[in-house]
């Protein structure tokens, strides 16, 4: 059986800004120009007001894993090559964004639970370059 | 608060042994379930005025067939009003209940009959099964480019769970094994050979701390249950299975938002439920709590009161969730021992809480059960959804 290619993510118009922003290097959220609030993922209307007047933030790119696991088996078959991999929930800085990521750039053993990471960017394809995370070096 | 607390009640429920039926179709699950819960609640089929089935995930087709009334004509049913569907993932047997109350108590409904059949089991091929679940319900844009699949999704939860409580991987393997005891005493059950957490613990490591035997599989299956007002309910039968409480709480979409992997919505799902029925989680008999991993049944066990955070595992290991213990849990075996049918994992938990109320549960009977509690939770664990249910009205 052919190896499936890697799934690129949907990719609806109000959610390009994203795109274009993680193909530059930055991880962007939205903020409401009408009541403060962040919104991750990207929304049509905010998510507190329904206010449709919202701008784009960058992130600091810096968070923590909420939760982590190594994939050992059984994994979507696209995924097979690259297994071990680590899934994990970051949370951003910025209170209320959080995302689906994977931990790279390390062992996975050495993941754990409210670890410190930041972001680095991984290209899947011409359009889709995904913000990762990796470990902050210990000083 | 809903106003349905005693106002409706089950009288007849059905159920096809969980397996592998390679030649039967799937509608044939959804009859003879269909039939049974006809025959069992001694009614006349033409009773019948509303039918509820809830979704097929193997065969859009075969779905197909029934949103358009197949279960209605092939049951020769004369007095239906109304066939819709009603699905919600792995809370379709919660919603259909709570809707066929209200239409019921409301006077839109008579008696409804809800049905669930799919073929998970040999119906779709072994990689398609696992191409289904692992994008199912798992947000395209924010987590399946990501390898996100449902071992991970529960390996997340439980990672969380065990650095904020302390609970061990043993612990985990002893509610599978808590349930396979169960299984051992439930003819309807898929796996029914003992199994011990030594077993759980050497097999094999899917996603971090979660092995193959804390995952539950896929088989065919079908179910049905049958309500009507409590007033009928006491012509038709000696022992009605009251509702007495419901709660339930929608807390995401895409599964990374979730604000608390950990605990989920079944504190606040559970405390609508339990103010509604008058009663607290002591006086509970039975705790039929969703499984389709450990962690779920365990965070439910114990935000809905059953053991402080943190404590269940070891009641799960000392035996008072086994049969003959204080607090019966998930007497069918749950989706990890009696098997996994897709919408069906909550259907068959809910005919279960039942049959125990209604005292058919054969040798893994609860003594003198009067209140059960039971849960299910739909997608990527999106809701939480709690009904109570019982022989008397408190």
């Amino acid at each position: 059986m052919d190896k499936p290619k890697k799934p690129s993510p949907v990719v609806n118009p109000w959610v390009k800004p994203f795109w274009e922003a993680a193909r530059e290097g930055r991880l962007v959220y939205q903020r409401c120009r009408s009541c403060g609030t962040n919104i991750f993922y990207p929304r049509i209307a905010c998510i507190s007001c329904f206010s449709d007047d919202l701008e784009w933030v960058q992130s600091s790119g810096k968070g923590t894993v909420y939760s982590y696991t190594v994939v050992e088996s059984n994994c979507p078959s696209a995924f097979v090559d690259d297994m071990p991999y680590v899934i994990a929930i970051v949370k951003l800085q910025e209170k209320g964004v959080q995302m689906l990521s994977n931990i790279v750039g390390c062992d996975p053993v050495d993941v754990r639970c409210d670890m410190p990471v930041e972001v680095v960017f991984e290209k899947l394809n011409d359009d889709i370059t995904l913000p990762k995370f990796r470990p902050v070096a210990l000083k | 608060m809903s106003n349905l607390k005693g106002k409706i009640a089950f009288v007849g429920i059905g159920e096809i042994p969980t397996g592998r039926y390679p030649e039967a179709g799937a509608i044939s699950y959804a009859i003879e379930s269909a039939k049974m819960a006809i025959r069992d609640a001694g009614i006349n089929k033409e009773d019948i005025d509303y039918v509820l089935p809830t979704a097929a995930l193997f065969s859009p087709a075969f779905n197909t067939e029934l949103v358009t009334c197949r279960v209605v004509e092939e049951l020769g049913l004369k007095n239906v009003k109304r066939n819709a569907q009603i699905f919600a993932g792995g809370s379709s047997s919660t919603c259909a209940l709570e809707i066929a109350a209200s239409l019921i108590n409301s006077g839109g409904a008579s008696t409804v009959l809800f049905v669930h059949a799919d073929k998970l089991g040999t119906g779709v091929s072994l990689q398609g099964g696992i191409d289904l679940f692992s994008t199912a319900g798992i947000s395209s844009e924010w987590e399946v480019p990501y390898g996100q699949h449902y071992s991970a999704i529960a390996a997340l939860a439980t990672n969380r769970y065990k650095y904020e409580t302390g609970t061990t991987d043993e612990e985990l393997a002893s509610i599978c094994v808590s349930n396979r005891k169960w299984a051992e005493l439930n003819p309807n059950a898929f796996f029914r050979k003992p199994l011990t957490i030594e077993e759980v613990m050497a097999s094999k490591m899917l996603s971090t701390p979660l092995r193959a035997k804390m995952s539950n599989m896929l088989f065919d299956g079908g179910a049905a249950f049958i309500v009507t007002s409590a007033e009928r309910a006491r012509d038709i039968t000696d022992r009605p299975v009251y509702l007495l409480g419901e709660g339930g709480t929608v807390t995401h979409f895409v599964y990374s938002q979730e604000p608390d992997v950990s605990r989920f919505g079944w504190a606040k799902a559970g405390k609508m439920a339990f103010e509604m029925a008058g009663i607290t989680p002591r006086e509970i008999d039975v705790a039929e709590i969703y499984d389709s991993y450990p962690i779920y049944q365990l965070i439910g066990f114990e935000e809905l009161g059953f053991a402080e955070r943190g404590q269940g595992g070891k009641m799960f290991i000392n035996g008072d969730t086994w049969p003959g213990g204080k607090i019966p849990c998930t007497t069918n075996g749950g989706m990890l021992s009696q098997g996994h049918t897709g919408a069906g994992g909550a259907v068959a938990l809910m005919v279960e809480t039942v049959r125990q109320l209604m005292g058919k549960a054969g040798d893994r009977q609860v003594k003198n059960a009067r209140f059960a509690l039971e849960t299910a939770t739909g997608g990527t664990y999106m809701d939480a959804q709690v009904t109570i249910l019982g022989t008397e009205i408190p």
